[in-house]
């Protein structure tokens, strides 16, 4: 392929990503390259500039009264935690039209982790205490399955509070994210009741509401590398 | 400021300016952009979604999104006004596409590009899908499109319309629908620079 016709592909995708017409896992995949690279950053920034004056083409709808107090209130919220987190956290794409959860889930989590946090230094025989805590819960019914527990900010330790049925040819498999990362991390497939401790070489020091979470995926791991299969348990990294 | 309104917005509002603000925390800046863009937010995020409380739940991650990420805005990579609505926009084709995928829509198809002179139509009897001349330097790019051609990019970037539904509301061939909007794109390309 010659190097105008690469450059050809990469003006088009870029393009594509702008209008939206990409299938999901090209989308993901194409976000994810976007983090890393300024070129491309600048090529999608000229596309939307281009077709921005083109939203013009849709009717405003006046939105219900009750929107901007609901805005205002997680606002406030969002303020109140980036008095203690120097970067607050934009909210995760894949449950970004399920707020109430978000909001539930991280108050749970937030009241568990502190518990357990007491739980387990009391029983734990390592000499170092957890500086962060995870409780990855079940999305549907709230439940708590997994704790990820980490000594420092580039080991962590995935401890199961119970099983988990996997379907026939399916896996779960473990992911991560930081705030201001595009697209989530593969950690690896996870066996269902068994411990899993890891190292983070690879990735940024852990971060204060890092996101984790576990997916049902092929018992190969996700063919595109981004998470395809439902949200099993999922939680964001609290310090202690 | 280089923000390109629509001739038919007045401009006088600083949107620069206001994420400024939002980046310092001050509050009165975020209200300040929702009264002044929410309702045609709205209006963007509802037409891709097509559904009320989800349309609304995005447009409150928007802002949410915008507050937060204010003091990432790059004065120096385009216009606020344009990066207030490529938040919202992106929100929503994010949540469509995961819808999409959450209750398996087979939006892969089997077939290669196909070529886009094995798709006959006549050009004489397309109509144009929108009202879409705005009185920017695009118009006159688009303009060179043909007309089902336009109204593929057009379907994509309003409607947040997928290949596979372009095909389906066009009655052009999924293969066809790709390479029309590749090339169109690269038309577009040449005839913006």
């Amino acid at each position: 392929m010659t190097r105008s016709n690469e450059n050809d592909d990469l003006y088009a995708l870029a393009g594509e990503y702008v209008l939206g017409s990409l299938p999901i896992a090209e989308r993901e995949a194409f976000e994810a390259r976007l983090a890393n690279d300024p070129e491309l950053q600048t090529i999608v920034a000229d596309w939307e500039e281009q077709f921005f004056p083109y939203t013009a083409i849709v009717d405003p709808v006046t939105p219900s009264d009750y929107l901007w107090p609901r805005i205002e209130r997680s606002m406030h919220a969002a303020s109140k935690r980036s008095a203690r987190v120097p970067r607050a956290a934009p909210t995760p794409r894949r449950l970004v039209h399920s707020l109430p959860f978000w909001r539930a889930a991280t108050g749970l989590g937030l009241a568990a982790a502190v518990t357990m946090g007491v739980i387990l230094t009391n029983v734990s025989t390592a000499p170092t205490t957890p500086e962060y805590m995870v409780v990855l819960l079940a999305p549907q019914t709230q439940s708590a399955g997994w704790v990820v527990q980490a000594a420092n900010r580039q080991e962590i330790q995935l401890i199961p509070l119970g099983t988990f049925e996997v379907p026939e040819g399916k896996a779960l498999e473990f992911w991560t994210k930081a705030d201001d990362w595009q697209a989530p991390v593969s950690l690896g497939l996870v066996e269902p009741g068994q411990p899993l401790r890891l190292r983070l070489d690879q990735l940024p020091p852990l971060e204060d509401n890092q996101l984790f979470e576990l997916t049902l995926e092929d018992d190969t791991g996700s063919p595109t590398g981004l998470p395809t299969g439902p949200i099993e348990f999922i939680g964001r990294a609290v310090e202690i | 400021m280089s923000d390109i309104g629509v001739s038919t917005i007045a401009n006088d509002f600083d949107y620069a300016d206001a994420l400024a603000r939002c980046a310092r925390g001050e509050q009165a800046a975020l209200h300040q952009l929702y009264r002044q863009e929410g309702a045609r937010l709205l209006g963007v995020v509802m037409r891709i979604v097509k559904d009320r409380g989800m349309a609304e739940d995005i447009v409150h991650d928007a802002c949410l999104n915008i507050w937060q990420r204010a003091d990432s805005f790059d004065p120096e990579r385009g216009s606020a006004r344009t990066w207030i609505f490529s938040i919202a926009r992106h929100l929503a084709l994010n949540a469509i596409r995961q819808r999409d995928r959450e209750i398996r829509v087979d939006i892969n198809d089997p077939g290669e590009l196909a070529d886009d002179d094995t798709y006959q139509q006549s050009l004489s009897t397309t109509a144009e899908a929108f009202d879409w001349q705005t009185g920017q330097q695009m118009d006159e790019c688009l303009q060179q499109l043909e007309t089902e051609r336009r109204n593929c990019v057009l379907h994509a970037y309003v409607d947040g319309l997928s290949h596979a539904e372009i095909s389906a509301h066009t009655g052009a061939p999924l293969g066809t629908v790709k390479a029309w909007i590749k090339r169109s794109l690269l038309r577009l390309r040449e005839c913006m620079s």
